[in-house]
């Protein structure tokens, strides 16, 4: 397992489009955990394989419910409801900014062991769905973002009372 | 993808800062919290609710804790780092669905990200050592079972007794959800129960009141309907006693001297049925605005807010009202339960500047009331000097008679006092905040001052 290294906006590799995983091999399935280890190691709740800079369908999300996704292939089946909120990227490092995203999401994929199967998301969940899966398709969530991209670090607003 | 930085914990750590290093209101802070970050998920906004809550209702064990098993003691911490500390000690001690493991790698990320990189080992190893070691800390001492500073403990064992203040010691760790009254006037109590499962907020009827609800499980007040449509007003049970022994005749002209966020003077209006007049009365137009919030979502014509100093004699309201409401600025030793900072921050001294400045109101306010009509002094506090010594005092010294007030809350309070005129509900005692009442009849006949 390795670390790999996260493209950054810029990068022409990350406004393209990954294409589908035929089949599992030795390679993919190191990429799988490689992305994981990166993914981690980066404070990342999802991560797609272009941000590595490989042009394949395949997403990794880990949003602490206790289970860790792998989506090859996904397709997003159906979307509902809406949430609104912060969200980021490691491809935009120190960057934040409001993102208005479907609250509920269906997604087929497959896992692995090149098995398909669907999977039912709610809040964050369903945003990182959503985010990685644009990301297959070349897309950034800065294009998505209500009003200003924040800095991470920047300080507080001033609280307007009191 | 990532999430924005500032996570539950993040945020609770910000707003115990706020409060336990600069002094803050824990209520304030943190409904300030909840507002800014309303994007958050319901469980996350209730994890903040109940580590900033806990870690402050807990602080004096914690700290012991903490000191057991670090070498620099908690004074000497940075404050971030302290306030870190602390509320990680929560969820390892007090926290059960918390795995000790997630509180103190959280608590190690978090020390990281506010740039105490060089912290985290300390970070790690007090925690881990907290973790290991929690079976020793059983806390049978009493201030520290209770997290209360032992003057107060000793100070109402005195007046209360052993048994009753170690009852309501307890209650006040205890979560009784948010006590709301039903304006009955604009919706029945079926349709607001019915309004408020709708949106999943869980609520019951309180058995001591037909207009009473106890809302246990919702995520954002203001949020709901039957808030928004002012179907249903934050009071206490003990509060709304008040409105029950006023209990004015229609037309009545009611005068509440310090009346914000207007809770009381909101029930009366109600209990007038849209007749007489209620002046309700604050000292800056901060709080009166909270009145005027008020008034207006529940569309109570009846009501007068204004800006009003209670310890100014207002002339043209000398014996105007047949009942004047004085719920008056007090230590709130009976609500720690809702505001846990009380505890550590009131004095012995503030007990006493606050039941002179009580005596300097009551001077003032007795000569609204109509003869024949009624005074009601009232305070959220557990404390003779404030409570039961100020009555015996304005009854003294003012043309006031006590009113004998047995039976009239219902067969479920029952106190030998009510017939000298007074209550003090104590919590643990009563599903209630603490809470003293006292009724008070202007006597007929002007006697010489």
């Amino acid at each position: 397992m390795a670390i790999r290294k996260v493209r950054v906006i810029g990068d022409e590799i990350l406004t393209k489009t990954c294409k589908p995983v035929k089949e599992m091999t030795p390679r993919i399935a190191e990429l799988i955990d490689d992305m994981f280890e990166t993914m981690y190691e980066e404070n990342g709740v999802g991560l797609a394989a272009s941000q590595v800079g490989v042009l394949r369908q395949i997403v990794t999300i880990d949003v602490d419910d206790g289970n860790q996704y792998v989506l090859i292939n996904p397709e997003i089946l159906e979307t509902s409801g809406q949430q609104t909120g912060y969200e980021g990227c490691l491809s935009v490092p120190g960057k934040t900014g409001v993102v208005t995203r479907p609250d509920h999401v269906k997604v087929r994929a497959l896992n692995e062991k090149m098995e398909p199967y669907e999977l039912e998301g709610n809040g964050l969940l369903a945003r990182a769905i959503c985010h990685e899966c644009d990301h297959l398709k070349g897309k950034l969530y800065v294009t998505l973002v209500e009003g200003e991209l924040e800095d991470v670090d920047a300080p507080d607003e001033e609280e307007s009372e009191e | 993808m990532t999430i924005k930085e500032t996570g539950g914990r993040e945020i609770a750590l910000d707003v115990l800062t706020e409060v336990l290093e600069n002094g803050a209101f824990v209520h304030v802070a943190l409904s300030r919290a909840l507002f800014k970050y309303q994007y958050l998920e319901k469980q996350e906004r209730a994890f903040i609710t109940r580590v900033v809550d806990g870690t402050v209702e807990r602080l004096l064990p914690i700290d012991q804790a903490l000191n057991a098993c670090s070498k620099v003691k908690t004074e000497k911490m940075k404050p971030l780092i302290r306030t870190l500390l602390r509320m990680s000690a929560y969820q390892i001690l007090y926290m059960d669905r918390v795995p000790d493991s997630a509180a103190c790698n959280e608590a190690v990320k978090l020390a990281v990200r506010r740039k105490f990189s060089g912290l985290k080992g300390f970070v790690n190893g007090v925690l881990r050592s907290l973790s290991r070691r929690k079976a020793e800390f059983d806390f049978e001492d009493i201030s520290l079972k209770y997290s209360m500073p032992r003057w107060l403990i000793a100070r109402w064992e005195e007046q209360i007794g052993k048994e009753e203040t170690e009852k309501m010691m307890k209650a006040f760790l205890e979560d009784r959800g948010t006590a709301v009254r039903c304006n009955v006037s604009l919706a029945s109590r079926e349709e607001i129960l019915h309004s408020l499962e709708s949106q999943g907020a869980a609520a019951e009827p309180s058995p001591y009141g037909e207009d009473l609800l106890i809302l246990k499980e919702y995520d954002y007040l203001e949020g709901l309907e039957a808030f928004q449509k002012g179907w249903i007003q934050v009071q206490d049970l003990s509060s709304s006693f008040v409105g029950r022994l006023a209990d004015p005749a229609p037309g009545s002209h009611i005068i509440d001297v310090c009346s914000a966020p207007g809770g009381k003077s909101l029930h009366l209006a109600e209990l007038l049925k849209g007749t007489g007049l209620v002046e309700a009365r604050d000292l800056t137009w901060q709080k009166v605005a909270l009145i005027e919030e008020n008034v207006e979502r529940t569309g109570c014509a009846n009501v007068k807010a204004q800006v009003w100093d209670a310890l100014e004699l207002k002339e043209e309201s000398v014996e105007q009202a047949d009942v004047v409401i004085a719920d008056l600025p007090c230590s709130g030793l009976g609500i720690i339960g809702k505001k846990p900072d009380i505890k550590y921050r009131i004095t012995e001294r503030d007990l006493e500047d606050l039941a002179k400045l009580q005596r300097e109101i009551l001077s003032v306010v007795w000569r609204y009331v109509k003869p024949g009509g009624l005074l009601i002094y009232s305070t959220c506090t557990v404390d003779a000097l404030e409570n039961q010594e100020n009555a015996a005092w304005f009854s003294g010294s003012f043309p006031f008679e006590p009113v004998d007030i047995t039976g009239k809350l219902g067969p479920g309070i029952r106190e030998e006092s009510m017939k000298d005129g007074w209550i003090q509900l104590l919590p643990g005692k009563y599903p209630c905040d603490g809470f003293f009442i006292s009724v008070f009849r202007r006597k007929a006949s002007r006697s010489i001052e």
